[in-house]
């Protein structure tokens, strides 16, 4: 507006009766208001009073609501000249990851494994059983499909078991990784996933020299820790946490991570549990609820930690989180991190649990000790269950294109995409959620699953709607949880 | 509009809405709702209770809804007024789905158009 044009001219006022809708979600949010999402992840709380006029064109152009939608993409008007443009553009950098695929190559190393667990998943084997070890045949042919993925970013994590207790082809992989990716030139990067037990001199100073990363358990405070991570000869939780500190001195803070289990015995103890990482000096935690995999579902630990157990525990979580934030110490919650990121980041979040199409396959791949390819770390926990039903095929018998082409892998694929999904294709958090065909797999016996009786939607419902309220009920809170973007 | 006013308005016959032997019986307008909108509805209330459908004329839907047992009439008609509530939601949904299909499809369409994810042969 210029001093020849002081005010809008009349018809700026009049109802904008002209305008289109744009495609979109929406859903019942709290008592009060209606939350309209749409697919390039754009969000905008309404009553419901607004909602219908909105989608019977009642909107008035002065309105707040108005503006709302149509600076998030909602509805567009004879003013909006790159709405489309812009949309598709969003919609383009959104879908892109797609693309370049399969960033995470999980090699087992061994499926042994010095702890005895209550919730391991992946149904661990004890230290003598060498035949439970992947061969350097095997991690040959891994590395030879790693390369074939098209991500130019490629993770290769080391998991087990305990894999530092197959280090030997650890060094291995890193050593053989690295040199075929002088012709690759991919972004590469390694993580060992261990318990830490047996981190010697000797793999520290390999993780500093190859800049290896390391990531562990940290369940809580001593007892929780020991009751829930039993080492043999015991003293688990000196043995992490003395650990954690010498990785951190020798490779710096950046380089060393934790996450925790939540058991039934941690449910009530979450502000502990918290409070024990902020004394290891870490800025990040984990609040990780159960799978229903190995030992975890065997037993009966799932039915005394339910996931509306775990949502609780995860709100108590967040608000101690959010408490030591304003007191001035940073520190992260890790899945409310990845939500953030669906929620703001125009690439979303890279999490393969949380991706559509799911990221079985396509977000990870695992390379099982028995040279077997599972599409997900979860597919081959469930093998160990007895169910082969994501198993992709065999190191020694089945190439890339086989593979990566299966009937079993691009079917579920295709079925499982929330955007098709019933329930999913018309709820609002779909944009923020994504597809797991192995939990529903493991859970109701079909890779879709009828999200009625699904933890998993369960879960995703109710933190979305937990961090939205956050950020919509209170400033300070939402400058904290920007910064974890 | 309250939602008793939308559970009359829709229900033939609402009057008689009765919780008999874990079940409730009633007749949807089907001038009101589309039967897609009750299909939906019906696959989301699955883990309160079974919906079934009866053969569907010009104007009205026959529905019963199962409980479980042990379910109280006071939580069974609280089951009927989400149905009803989620099916004026349903209902708009449909709205947008058929005015935006088109959008929705040249959205795509443009989006991926600049794309190399189709190799052209």
């Amino acid at each position: 507006m210029t001093l020849d044009a002081p005010f809008h001219d009349r018809t700026e006022y009049l109802p904008a009766a002209s305008y289109r809708l744009l495609p979109f979600r929406f859903g019942r949010f709290d008592d009060h208001r209606y939350l309209l999402t749409n697919d390039v992840g754009e969000y905008v709380l309404l009553s419901r009073n607004d909602l219908v006029a909105f989608v019977e064109h009642r909107l008035d152009r002065g309105d707040g609501a108005y503006r709302a939608l149509k600076s998030r993409h909602f509805l567009f008007d004879e003013r909006s000249r790159v709405a489309l443009d812009l949309l598709a553009l969003k919609y383009r950098t959104r879908a892109e990851g797609v693309a370049s695929f399969t960033g995470l190559h999980i090699f087992v190393v061994t499926l042994r494994c010095d702890h005895s667990c209550h919730y391991c998943q992946v149904s661990r084997q004890t230290e003598d059983r060498l035949h439970f070890d992947m061969t350097p045949a095997h991690a040959d042919a891994a590395l030879e499909l790693t390369f074939r993925s098209p991500s130019k970013r490629i993770k290769i994590e080391f998991q087990g078991g305990e894999p530092l207790l197959n280090f030997d082809l650890i060094r291995h992989v890193v050593e053989r990784g690295k040199e075929i990716n002088r012709t690759h030139r991919r972004d590469l990067r390694f993580v060992i996933a261990s318990n830490l037990s047996r981190l010697s001199d000797e793999v520290l100073s390999f993780c500093r020299t190859n800049g290896v990363y390391l990531s562990t358990s940290l369940d809580g405070p001593e007892d929780l820790h020991e009751a829930q991570r039993p080492l043999r000869g015991g003293h688990s939780y000196r043995t992490t946490t003395d650990n954690i500190r010498r990785a951190r001195e020798a490779l710096g803070p950046g380089f060393i991570s934790a996450l925790m289990t939540t058991t039934p015995a941690s449910l009530m103890r979450v502000e502990e549990i918290i409070d024990e990482y902020v004394r290891q000096g870490f800025h990040s935690i984990f609040l990780r609820n159960l799978s229903p995999y190995g030992f975890a579902a065997r037993t009966n630990l799932l039915r005394r930690c339910t996931i509306e157990d775990w949502i609780e525990f995860y709100k108590r979580g967040l608000a101690r989180i959010l408490k030591i934030n304003a007191g001035g110490y940073p520190l992260r919650e890790e899945f409310t991190s990845i939500l953030l990121q669906k929620l703001f980041s125009p690439t979303g979040s890279n999490y393969v649990d949380l991706q559509s199409p799911a990221g079985i396959g396509i977000g990870a791949i695992v390379y099982n000790y028995d040279g077997s390819i599972y599409a997900s770390d979860e597919g081959r926990m469930l093998a160990e269950m007895g169910d082969a039903s994501f198993r992709l095929g065999h190191l020694d018998s089945d190439n890339y294109e086989k593979m990566m082409t299966s009937e079993s892998l691009l079917s579920v694929l295709d079925k499982s995409m929330p955007e098709g999904a019933p329930m999913c294709n018309d709820c609002p958090f779909l944009p923020y959620c994504g597809a797991d065909p192995v939990f529903h797999r493991v859970t109701q016996g079909d890779p879709v699953g009828h999200k009625a009786f699904s933890d998993f939607c369960k879960k995703q419902m109710a933190t979305l709607r937990y961090v939205i309220g956050l950020l919509e009920s209170d400033a300070g809170v939402r400058g904290t949880l920007l910064q974890w973007i | 509009m309250p939602i008793d006013e939308h559970v009359k308005s829709g229900i033939n016959g609402s009057e008689l809405l009765k919780f008999r032997d874990g079940s409730v019986r009633l007749e949807v307008d089907m001038r009101c709702y589309r039967l897609s909108a009750v299909q939906k509805v019906a696959y989301k209330l699955a883990e309160k209770c079974t919906v079934v459908l009866g053969g569907v004329d010009v104007t009205s839907l026959p529905i019963t809804f199962l409980f479980p047992p042990a379910t109280s009439e006071a939580v069974a008609l609280d089951v009927i007024r989400l149905f009803f509530q989620d099916l004026l939601d349903q209902e708009l949904r449909e709205q947008i789905a058929e005015e935006t299909r088109p959008l929705r499809a040249l959205l795509l369409a443009h989006a991926f158009s600049k794309t190399n994810l189709i190799r052209r042969e």
